[in-house]
């Protein structure tokens, strides 16, 4: 019997992620938690803090081609921003299918209607987390990810 | 409204010094206006207010204006404008979206004048907030604007809330300072106020916060500013934060002795109370913290602050409802000294050696680590620093990094921060006065202050040995039965929350199968007619568990369970014939990774009882201390034979190779004041499924948790029987008939993983956590061993 760690999930490769806030947010808690959340989820992170230029985050994904890009917002920007960075994400050949997911409070209004969520997936989004649906979603989310190669490699079920 | 609001109000003269300046300003300064209301006796409050347009803001300046306190105005500008991104702030005013502040320098020029023309007056000035790193047009523009007054500084403004080298962030301040220095000739004296004492908001311990706040301050001196104030933002303790204003004051005259100045009390910058009584009490104890340490202002925060940006009327509110907690506060007495002043010092002299240029020693300090801001992600920040909250919500030092804190600082010993580890520290203060405020809540304590109006009526909980339930409406509607299922629905909350951030897969349980777990101790399984053949109700999920990590490497079940135990069981406190584990199973693990991460789950648990379920632990009279051992040390792990050993000591007749028995669990559990593990059962006492050892030929590398102060074992578990010959061998030696396990050996036979896991008693932890007499009082609809009931 071996005696690998609980905690670990070593038949999987480990997901390569980038987490950063947009332009003009300044919020960083949220990614500091992400950070944790996600290296505790078996994740390698690169976090590059608050008020990340567009040119910044495009320029690490293009040199470091993560697994998935955790964006996180909170002063109500996140549409105008998010909108407008993953326009220079996808303009990127390189990062047209790079998993991009944006979260939290996205903007000023507070509650979402749904309709803010639906424009950021058709600007380009993987997925949007509103803060009002928990972190379960983000959570299996980022393990459906995880588990997508080694599911591949043994045939799917 | 207040007399001072008014034009013509009585004279502002000073109460300090100030430098003769050749043409005395026309128009009190900030600063003055401040002192003023303050001789009397009045503390100044101010909102975070910020509108896009000039119509609302000119709005919210004149509803500022007209409250019912002593107040002065702010302009918060919008986040585009705070990073310097104008054409941002052109296409959303152009799009007509919606900005978080007022965009003071894109904005019309006429329209900000209109703007102001209402609202500012010679005693009520308008301050501009913004948090830029890079603020001089907005200094210059607010200068053109008839306005004097901002805030900031170049390490607060920089490495929390921006990307721009600290070195490049002390020369744009530098140039702020002599900008807002110079204007003095033109009008009123400038005033600008730190926000060092507010570095990010939450878990920096307050020495901190007072030396940056001081060294902030110290450099606007150096540029040329006469006329300063001093933040200090509300943290997680009233007698803390008390004791670090008190340091800030002796330390700004001692720093800081040729220039007017005051000390601003920011109420809470963290995560922020939802409820509306939460987020009113804090904002009292703000006011009350201000007022008992002499700081002159208090800028607010609203009700709505968790949920969104608050409306001018909520701004209203939080100024009205925090003058009149400021009234009605008690005058401070002594502080305690736990050594904030010291470290501060020592913070701020490690600092002016560096240099005799006060922005140049700054960059320097944090280069070297002797600066370092807990949590903060700037690049410029060495990040070495840790705060946490000790046992009475305390801002305390993790690690301190480089800082030069090494004699005055005991660091604990280091536990790695969670993601739920962090969470919980930055909730602590939403937790703590949503708890104590919302008399929503059913069973609130006594705090002592204004604000509470219920006391408890603790509930009496106690039992007689062997009592049975009452009847279903009686124990339905009994609070202690309500309050033990609220802690139940904690527990379980918990659980999953600390499992699923372990990455585990919560699967759904079967009830019924043609085959269950061989059982132990002598309790029976009921059949259940299954179209013609003969099934069992699950007495434990143990063979499926084993079946699903074909699906998944960690799963866990909240798995129903009958047994039907011995009649003798009924009056032992612990057993029900029917009952629910937390069902819990890893491949490729080992009996150590079970019990620590076991260790891990129990304690999780605990912490957020603690947390969610305060109020109905002390409804239910149970003291949180008892779990102190439990968060603080391992759990020892002893072996069978040992314990067994330790038994007969105490002249219990306990056997050497059988499961020690009801008695002898609870005996030895009185022992600890701590959750034990006993490891290691000799095989023979257990059934097949429990992994014999392959170097101990007899023993099993199985274990029990036994809880502490006579609650019995909690959980049982091990590593698994896993081989298929191995099984059949195990089967036969147990009596057990492998034909009628054919499913389940037949996955075996193509390969099931090795694993280990356990199943944790929700009753018993429940009974454990809210010191229950018995199991029973933890389950809805109770079924003791023998006794018909529903």
């Amino acid at each position: 019997m071996t005696t690998q760690r609980a905690g670990a999930v070593a038949t999987r490769p480990r997901l390569e992620v980038v987490v950063t806030g947009l332009s003009s947010d300044a919020h960083t808690w949220n990614l500091v938690y992400l950070q944790l959340l996600l290296e505790e989820l078996g994740c390698r992170v690169t976090n590059l803090g608050g008020c990340t230029p567009d040119e910044v985050i495009v320029r690490e994904c293009v040199d470091n081609r993560p697994d998935l890009v955790v964006i996180g917002s909170l002063n109500g920007h996140g549409v105008q921003d998010g909108t407008r960075l993953i326009a220079a994400v996808r303009a990127c050949p390189a990062l047209a299918a790079t998993p991009v997911v944006i979260g939290g409070k996205l903007d000023v209004a507070g509650g979402g209607d749904g309709h803010n969520g639906d424009r950021l997936l058709v600007a380009g989004f993987d997925a949007v987390f509103e803060d009002t649906g928990g972190l379960n979603p983000f959570r299996s989310f980022v393990r459906t990810l995880a588990a997508r190669p080694a599911t591949a490699a043994v045939g799917a079920r | 409204m207040t007399a001072v609001a008014e034009p013509g109000a009585p004279a502002l003269t000073g109460t300090g010094i100030l430098p003769a300046a050749a043409s005395l300003p026309r128009v009190p300064s900030f600063g003055e206006v401040v002192a003023a209301h303050r001789a009397r006796g009045d503390l100044v409050v101010q909102p975070r207010m910020g509108f896009a347009d000039p119509d609302r803001m000119r709005q919210g300046l004149l509803a500022t204006r007209g409250a019912r306190a002593a107040t002065v105005g702010t302009i918060t500008l919008d986040s585009y404008t705070r990073v310097g991104d104008h054409d941002a702030v052109a296409r959303a005013l152009a799009a007509g979206a919606d900005l978080n502040g007022y965009p003071l320098v894109d904005a019309d020029a006429a329209g900000t004048a209109r703007m102001l023309a209402d609202a500012l007056a010679p005693a009520f000035p308008v301050q501009v907030r913004h948090g830029s790193a890079d603020p001089r047009r907005i200094v210059r523009t607010l200068l053109a604007r008839g306005l004097h007054a901002t805030e900031g500084g170049p390490v607060s403004y920089c490495l929390p809330y921006s990307r721009l080298p600290l070195v490049t962030a002390v020369e744009h301040w530098r140039q702020t300072c002599e900008t807002l220095a110079a204007a003095r000739e033109h009008g009123s004296e400038p005033h600008l106020e730190t926000f060092g004492g507010c570095m990010m908001g939450q878990l920096c311990p307050p020495a901190l916060l007072v030396a940056l706040s001081v060294l902030e301050g110290m450099f606007f001196r150096q540029h040329g500013l006469r006329c300063i104030s001093f933040s200090y933002a509300q943290q997680t303790h009233a007698g803390q934060d008390e004791e670090a204003v008190a340091a800030l004051r002796r330390l700004i005259r001692r720093y800081v002795p040729d220039a007017r100045t005051h000390v601003v009390v920011y109420t809470y910058m963290g995560v922020y109370p939802r409820t509306p009584a939460g987020a009113l009490g804090l904002l009292a104890e703000s006011a009350r913290l201000a007022v008992r340490t002499g700081a002159s202002r208090l800028i607010v925060k609203t009700e709505a602050e968790a949920h969104r940006i608050p409306t001018i009327a909520e701004n209203v509110a939080a100024l009205e409802h925090a003058a009149a907690a400021s009234r009605s506060a008690d005058p401070g007495g002594p502080v305690e000294d736990t050594g904030i002043h010291a470290q501060a010092q020592a913070l701020i002299e490690a600092v002016l050696t560096l240099d005799d240029d006060l922005g140049r020693a700054l960059t320097v300090a944090f280069a070297r680590g002797h600066l370092d801001v807990p949590y903060c992600l700037h690049p410029d920040n060495a990040g070495r620093a840790r705060g946490y909250l000790d046992r009475d919500g305390r801002l305390q030092w993790q690690r301190i990094g480089a800082m030069p804190l090494g004699d005055l600082v005991t660091v604990p010993a280091t536990e790695p921060m969670t993601s739920s580890g962090l969470l919980d520290a930055l909730q602590y203060v939403q937790r703590t006065f949503d708890d104590r405020f919302d008399t929503t809540r059913r069973y609130i304590t006594s705090t002592g202050t204004w604000e509470s109006h219920m006391t408890t009526t603790p509930l009496d909980s106690r039992i007689t040995a062997g009592q049975r339930p009452p009847g279903t409406r009686a124990h339905l509607t009994s609070p202690v039965t309500q309050a033990a299922l609220r802690i139940q629905n904690s527990i379980l909350a918990g659980s999953r929350e600390h499992l699923s951030t372990l990455g585990f897969q919560e699967m759904m349980p079967p009830i019924i199968g043609p085959v269950t777990d061989p059982g132990v101790r002598g309790a029976k399984q009921i059949d259940v007619d299954f179209y013609g053949h003969r099934y069992k109700l699950m007495t434990s999920v143990i063979l499926y568990k084993q079946a699903s990590l074909l699906a998944f490497d960690k799963i866990f079940y909240v798995a129903p369970n009958v047994r039907l135990e011995p009649l003798e069981t009924a009056d032992t406190g612990r057993h029900l014939a029917e009952f629910t584990q937390i069902d819990v199973e890893v491949a490729d693990a080992s009996r150590e990774d079970i019990l620590d991460l076991l260790q891990g789950l129990l304690r999780h648990i605990v912490r957020h009882v603690l947390r969610e379920s305060k109020a109905d632990l002390t409804a239910l009279g149970r003291d949180p201390d008892v779990f102190e051992a439990l968060l603080r040390d391992d759990f020892e792990r002893i072996s069978h034979p040992d314990a067994v050993a330790h038994l007969r000591r105490l002249r219990h007749l306990q056997s050497t190779d059988a499961e020690i028995d009801w008695e002898g669990e609870r005996l030895i559990s009185e022992q600890t004041d701590r959750p034990f593990f006993i490891v290691g059962y000799p095989k023979g006492s257990r059934g097949f499924t429990d992994g014999e050892s392959s170097t101990e030929p007899g023993v099993l590398r199985n274990f029990d948790l036994i809880a502490p102060d006579g609650y019995g074992e909690l959980c049982s578990g091990g590593e698994r029987t896993y081989e298929y010959r191995r099984l059949i061998e195990r089967m036969r030696e147990t009596g057990e008939n492998p034909a009628k396990y054919k499913w389940y050996l037949d996955l075996a036979r193509e390969g099931l993983r090795p694993s280990a896991g356990f199943g944790l008693g929700l009753e018993r932890v429940t009974r454990y956590l809210a010191g229950l007499d018995a199991a029973w009082q933890g389950n809805a609809f109770p079924k003791l061993p023998g006794i018909v009931s529903p």
